[in-house]
């Protein structure tokens, strides 16, 4: 009970404080394919540092669910963080870890800063929520999809569990894993607003989307959000690592593994990261009409999947 | 002698590398690609032709790895690079009856027809039991995918892609299920060259002058002005 309550806490910590890295690496790669040098890998820690110094400033149109909405939404992820170890899988413990609940947080989070980007009554903003929430009616199917067959190839619910398993079989490359990786490879693309769906780096009104949500949101409240979307990417790009590469991926508690084990981690998620950044590189943002395809890919594979899965 | 077991898990990884440029095919727009992800598809097909071989040992196998690769890995997708260098066409973005998201939702229903349907079909022989069984349906499917893409594209160019893959789901079926003779295996390819060369001289003209040129490249629906009113 002590171990699973220090696993809560370590677990959320780690996670806090990896996740702006993450996300300043994939800037790096891209300003690197573009040929710039690219901002310090530590500049999402000062950009977070600097508007948790500074004020907040509401619209006098906003409501109260302007001054909520960033804290449910960092909250809601903080939960989801519980669910998705990093470096230590322990025991699941009165339903943590369960991956439907893992889902409906995400959406819950998603939920509110789409009424967050309503809610100041700026075009923008109702732009953002607008298009967030079509995309969104259209990739949960497919997020449900995949994660229904991660459900069928794990044979769990719960995410410790399939971590479990993928950490004892080490198996790299087998048919199905690879489907999967590609899965959600696209749903993480999506959740996250990355480049096909959203690009991240503009603030022009007629393609942003996550950022016209948060477009409002000023000092402290902008950090929240911008850390959430970090975690949000960080717990992503943990499940794709430690289902598909899991080696290095402990279940039984040493202090030397629970190092070699960060640090593999690191590692790993620093190579996803540039593989992300490549990603982005090489595409243009996609139409708003032809997201579908995109999604219908990953639909397609986890499907297979399925079908492999339960016939064969 | 290499593990018949990692030989199987090989060939399990190539199905699904069949599957994922199959379902690239369907869906892209991209017409370079499109020409480098039919050959990688030839590729992996020449790879599992190989990999039979050194669990079964038939000769044919060698053949048909060879034959494919030479003309579907290097002559084939030349010739339509070149026509696409020529006509100047990089993306393909009509479609016929179905839009790229249906067709592969409609391909999906397809895979699993074709698998309940050959399951009751080869049921009790040995085809059933073995691992190869999914490749068979692979190979059905493939080819009833590459027949959409040869009616839902519009432009020549992607049509000749789709029969090819077509031709590569039967290739897929007759590796797995029952042996084609070498013969018509031999027969089909020289065929497809033959089509990919029709295609190249339809589309480039034998004796172009410019309006001749265009004249023919409407006829044919290789170039249709993008601005229509």
């Amino acid at each position: 009970m002590n171990g699973f309550l220090l696993y809560l806490v370590l677990n959320t910590l780690v996670v806090l404080a990896i996740a702006p890295l993450f996300v300043s690496l994939i800037k790096k790669v891209k300003a690197r394919t573009q040929g710039r040098s690219g901002p310090s890998v530590f500049q999402t820690y000062y950009n977070l540092a600097k508007l948790l110094k500074k004020e907040v400033i509401y619209s006098p149109n906003s409501s109260r669910i302007m001054r909520v909405a960033p804290i449910v939404n960092m909250a809601a992820l903080l939960v989801a963080a519980l669910f998705v170890p990093l470096v230590f899988v322990p025991e699941p413990l009165g339903g943590i870890g369960n991956i439907i609940l893992f889902l409906y947080l995400l959406a819950l989070a998603k939920f509110f800063m789409a009424l967050a980007g309503l809610d100041a009554g700026s075009s923008f903003g109702g732009m953002g929520s607008s298009r967030e929430m079509s995309i969104s009616a259209i990739i949960e199917p497919t997020t449900i999809i995949v994660f229904a067959a991660l459900v069928f190839v794990f044979k769990s619910l719960n995410i410790f569990d399939m971590f479990a398993t993928s950490a004892a079989a080490g198996t790299l490359a087998t048919p199905v894993l690879i489907l999967l990786g590609i899965s959600l490879f696209i749903i993480l693309i999506v959740e996250t607003s990355r480049l096909p769906v959203d690009n991240p780096e503009t603030h022009l009104e007629l393609t942003m989307i996550h950022e016209g949500m948060i477009l409002e949101q000023s000092g402290r409240n902008l950090a929240l959000m911008e850390l959430s979307a970090a975690v949000k990417l960080t717990l992503l790009m943990a499940i794709l690592i430690n289902l598909i590469v899991p080696f290095g991926l402990m279940t039984t508690f040493t202090l030397a593994g629970l190092l070699i084990a960060a640090l593999l981690f690191v590692v790993k998620g620093s190579i996803l990261a540039g593989i992300i950044g490549l990603f982005e590189s090489s595409t243009a943002k996609m139409r708003f009409f032809r997201l579908p395809s995109l999604f219908a890919m990953a639909f397609f594979f986890s499907t297979l999947i399925i079908i492999i899965e339960v016939f064969a | 002698m290499i593990d018949p077991a990692f030989i199987q898990g090989l060939i399990k990884i190539l199905f699904v590398v069949v599957v994922i440029t199959a379902a690239y095919i369907i869906s892209t727009r991209n017409l370079l690609s499109l020409v480098s992800v039919y050959a990688l598809q030839s590729l992996s097909l020449v790879l599992i032709a190989l990999a039979l071989y050194s669990i079964e040992g038939a000769p044919v196998l060698l053949a048909i790895a060879a034959i494919t690769f030479a003309s579907k890995v290097l002559i084939i997708p030349y010739f339509i690079a070149t026509i696409q260098e020529k006509v100047r066409i990089r993306r393909d973005i009509e479609f016929h009856f179905l839009s790229p998201t249906t067709s592969l939702i409609i391909s999906m229903g397809l895979m699993l027809v074709i698998y309940i349907a050959l399951s009751k079909i080869l049921a009790g022989t040995h085809a059933r039991e073995s691992f190869l069984f999914f490749g068979a349906v692979l190979g059905i499917s493939l080819m009833l995918m590459g027949m959409m893409v040869t009616f839902s594209r519009k432009r020549a160019i992607t049509k000749v892609l789709g029969y090819l893959t077509m031709e590569n789901g039967v290739l897929l079926f007759g590796l797995f299920v029952t042996e084609l003779p070498f013969i018509i295996e031999f027969l089909i390819i020289i065929d497809l060259v033959i089509v990919v060369l029709l295609t190249t001289i339809l589309t480039v003209g034998i004796d172009s002058t410019l309006e001749d040129y265009h004249k023919r490249l409407h006829r044919f629906h290789l170039w249709e002005e993008e601005e229509r009113p």
